[in-house]
């Protein structure tokens, strides 16, 4: 028998007590409901955060309403860009339950396929853009396949494969950085700058190209997903991928396209990146991109149209904190803890939405 | 005498699903009590309660006489109410002594261990089973697994013992062993209380029988006074009627299994060589003890396993064992498998989606760039509508919340929904009660009718003999004998079990 004090039933019945139920479905309102709340919840306690740490909540909306600015606004779109297509990438191999964090890798190797066709000269200058672009998909798309081989073959767990090949990946840019591809103008450890009509310039309304690509990367994959056929196999691939092929959804091909795809969209995000921000292949045009792409993401719940929302959003989040860390001397972990408080609240809304509360009598 | 365990009026509902409405239950020592009651009566609810799984929204749970609160399934088993649940509460990789230990802590794992070794030899001595302490789980057999469950509740000095229909997971000569110890051990004083649907085993070994329907408990009577029809009636609240076989021309030979082999990944032979052939319009039954190849065949069959040689030819199209599931299906071959939550349901799915799911190729819902949601919908409605799938509101709920027999039905909603060549059915009846396992059998017969060839599988002899026209018998890996209708039953047990 055990000793800890505990109510009689008797007593139970008066204060009544709380139990939790799974919930067996939802509407998408009251879910949206509660992740609005939680997000709600966990920018509060940011603004609490950044005001504790001397930037009064009225200089942040200053801050916040600076980003609303011609020139603000075109820097973060361009920070946009890049983001939304390596959140798009994440989200697509995470919804068929491959976790790719070889993001950085995959953007790496994007960003040389597309150099190597500016180095190297391919094409006629007219095309030259798009084939850069379609052989930095084809880039991504390669170096992740590698490990969706030793997946599907050997079951190497794709968690460390993809991870750990950003490090290979990461070196073997600098390998070309430092070799075969150093600018010999500058001796810096970057290539040759790339040719006018090599670059992601500002097209309609002075936005830069890259967004565009997002954008369309983004409609492609929500149409895939919402509406195709190949949307809806990949579904019942994630739900139970046993059942799936027995009920004749082809498993195989539909993983490694769909992997391919991820890997597609890392690739060229890496592209924007060299090719609209930096016009030149550098060291850092990938780093901290693995974190980014997750965290959108998961934030997204992987609906690519939310993607470029968050996206988005994230992007401001950026810029503002450059901002901060230049009138405020704010550390930029502080953005990175930022991100990591919405992460938390976002994700204990999870709860709610599983659980039922409920006070009974 | 003070009832061992008393249940009044009971509540409980889970997300404004009311489960338990009402119940009560009362069960004294030294009797076997039977929970009998169709799939989703709320048997197991009801018993949950006990076992304190599930806090009741309201009512009363009464232990020889006290009014308690159970805190939690380990205070319900320091009060002596131990449960034996349906699906095995065993961590796999561990030894029975270990998986024991778990359950009935002792303050030093060296000297508890040992304490727990000799428990599980005493208690398995007194009940008639051989187990050894130092097995691991995973090396056992469902009935072995079986007992270990109950030796860990017993080691606890549990006096109310609750069996979550044991005998599902059982053959015949399995659950009629367990049936036999389960009585001897009420009568040495320990108060039983068997959940199930089986008629026969509340007929055979029950004291006193509790009849629950829709979350109600609806008579409690004497077994052996009342008759089985009372019995059905309560149960189902209409009897059933017994589908009626009529006989048919049988046709051609539509699918035919040759020198089928297949060699598991861990070197065991489980089909060798087998061969059968099957007719349109005609339910060839495979009978035989279980583990003897049924399973692996079944998945040969749907495409779930690739075999390593032999051919299974289908009159449509020739050989397809190496043909991909998906254009097993273009030929129509329907799948029924025996674990319909591991291969035919995603369980966190919509029921429309898995309803769907297998016609989406065919482009009877749009074609690849645009799928017309609005007529999946309708579809799945009406076919619901048509199979009787109940428990779920709407088709937009998971398809885990359907019970058992409502999944099934899903699962043949879907496999009959375009008229199959073929139908693989493996157990198809497993955990169904009396009405959904009448119904299942219909739409077997139906299809049979239309001209199907019908592989039935099933380790289930009653379900082999009413519904076969020609049944054979698997053992080791092969069909070892064949029988045309009418079959005799002796015939078909000795041919299971005598080519040892």
């Amino acid at each position: 028998m055990t000793n800890a004090p505990s109510l009689t039933p008797d007593a139970r019945r008066r204060f009544g007590r709380l139990t939790l139920d799974v919930r067996q479905s939802i509407s998408p309102w009251k879910q949206a409901v509660f992740v609005g709340g939680s997000l709600v919840v966990g920018l509060a306690l940011s603004v609490a955060i950044l005001a504790v740490a001397g930037i009064a909540p009225g200089a942040l909306a200053t801050e916040l309403a600076g980003v609303a600015t011609a020139e603000s606004l075109r820097g973060v779109l361009i920070q946009a860009a890049p983001l939304v297509l390596a959140g798009l990438g994440a989200s697509l191999a995470f919804r068929i339950g491959f976790w790719n964090l070889g993001l950085e890798g995959q953007m790496i190797f994007g960003g040389i396929f597309a150099a190597g066709v500016s180095i190297y000269d391919i094409g006629p200058a007219s095309t030259r853009l798009v084939l850069m672009g379609c052989a930095a998909a084809l880039g991504g798309a390669l170096w992740v396949l590698l490990v969706a081989f030793l997946k599907i073959r050997f079951r190497v767990n794709e968690i460390i494969a993809t991870l750990l090949l950003n490090y290979v990946a990461t070196y073997f840019l600098f390998h070309l950085l430092y070799g075969a591809w150093q600018d010999s103008k500058t001796a810096f450890p970057q290539s040759s700058p790339f040719r006018p009509f090599e670059r992601l310039t500002e097209g309609v309304y002075g936005i830069n190209s890259g967004l565009f690509i997002a954008i369309g990367c983004v409609l492609v994959a929500g149409w895939l997903i919402h509406l195709s056929r190949l949307g809806y196999y990949m579904r019942f691939l994630s739900a139970n991928p046993t059942m799936a092929g027995i009920v004749g959804v082809p498993v195989k091909m539909l993983t490694v396209w769909i992997i391919a795809a991820s890997g597609a969209c890392a690739g060229l995000a890496g592209f924007v990146n060299v090719a609209s921000q930096e016009g030149r292949l550098t060291q850092s045009y990938a780093s901290g991109y693995v974190f980014s792409g997750v965290l959108i993401a998961f934030l997204s719940r992987n609906d690519p149209i939310v993607v470029a929302v968050v996206g988005f959003l994230i992007a401001v989040l950026f810029i503002t904190g450059q901002t901060l860390q230049v009138f405020y001397q704010t550390p930029f972990a502080m953005v990175q803890m930022i991100q990591a408080i919405i992460v938390m609240a976002v994700a204990s809304s999870e709860f709610f939405i599983r659980h039922r509360v409920r006070w009974i009598r | 005498m003070t009832p061992a365990l008393q249940l009044t009026d009971i509540r409980k509902s889970f997300d404004g699903a009311l489960a338990l409405d009402g119940a009560s239950f009362e069960s004294r020592f030294g009797e076997v009590h039977a929970l009998l009651g169709e799939n989703g009566a709320g048997k197991s609810s009801l018993m949950n309660v006990a076992a304190g799984l599930y806090a009741p929204d309201s009512g009363v749970i009464t232990i020889q006489g006290d009014a308690i609160a159970l805190k939690g399934p380990s205070d319900a088993r320091a009060r002596g109410i131990g449960m034996v649940h349906q699906h095995f509460k065993l961590v796999k990789p561990f030894t029975i002594a270990e998986n024991v230990l778990l359950a009935n802590r002792r303050p030093h794992f060296s000297s508890g261990i040992q304490a727990i070794r000799a428990a599980i030899v005493k208690q398995a001595g007194e009940l008639g089973f051989d187990i050894d302490p130092d097995r691991r789980v995973d090396t056992l057999t469902v009935a072995e697994q079986q007992q270990v469950e109950i030796v860990k509740v017993l080691v606890g000095g549990v006096g109310i013992l609750i069996l979550d229909e044991p005998t599902a997971v059982l053959t015949d000569t399995e659950s009629e062993g367990l049936l036999e110890i389960i009585h001897r051990l009420a009568r040495s004083g320990t108060a039983v209380v068997l959940v199930t649907h089986k008629l026969n085993e509340v007929k055979r070994y029950a004291d006193v029988v509790t009849i629950m329907r829709g979350g109600r408990t609806v008579a409690k009577l004497d077994p052996k006074q009342a008759s089985a029809a009372e019995i059905t009636r309560l149960t189902v609240g209409e009897t059933v009627p017994l589908p009626a076989r009529a006989t048919t021309d049988t046709g051609p030979t539509r699918l035919n299994v040759g020198a089928l082999s297949y060699t598991r990944g861990d070197g065991r032979v489980m089909l060798d060589g087998a061969n059968f052939h099957v007719r349109a319009g005609e339910i060839y039954g495979l009978a035989g003890v279980s583990g003897n190849g049924q399973a692996e065949l079944a998945q040969a069959l749907i495409g779930a396993v690739k075999p390593q040689s032999g051919e299974i030819w289908l009159d449509s199209i020739g050989d397809i064992s190496r043909a991909s599931a998906a254009k097993r299906r273009q030929a129509a071959i329907a799948a029924i498998p025996a674990d319909r939550y591991a291969y035919a349901l995603a369980g966190s799915l919509s029921i429309a989606d898995n309803f769907a799911v297998a016609h989406i190729r065919s482009g009877r819902y749009g074609g690849v760039g645009f799928l017309r949601r609005r007529a999946m919908r309708r579809e799945a409605v009406a076919a619901m509508k048509d199979y009787d799938v109940q428990g779920a509101r709407s088709v937009s709920e998971k398809a885990s919340l359907l019970s058992g027999g409502n999944a099934q039905k899903l699962v043949i909603a879907r496999e009959f929904s375009c008229a199959p060549n073929v139908v693989v059915a493996h157990s198809p009846s497993r955990g169904l009660d009396v009405r959904a396992c009448a119904a299942v059998h219909q739409r077997l017969i139906a299809a049979r009718d239309g001209g199907a060839a019908i592989v039935l599988i099933s380790e289930d002899l009653d379900e082999i003999l009413s519904l076969s026209d020609r049944i054979g018998v698997m053992s080791k890996g092969r069909v070892v004998a064949e029988f045309d209708r009418p079959a005799d039953r002796q015939d078909i047990g000795r041919a299971m079990v005598g080519h040892g």
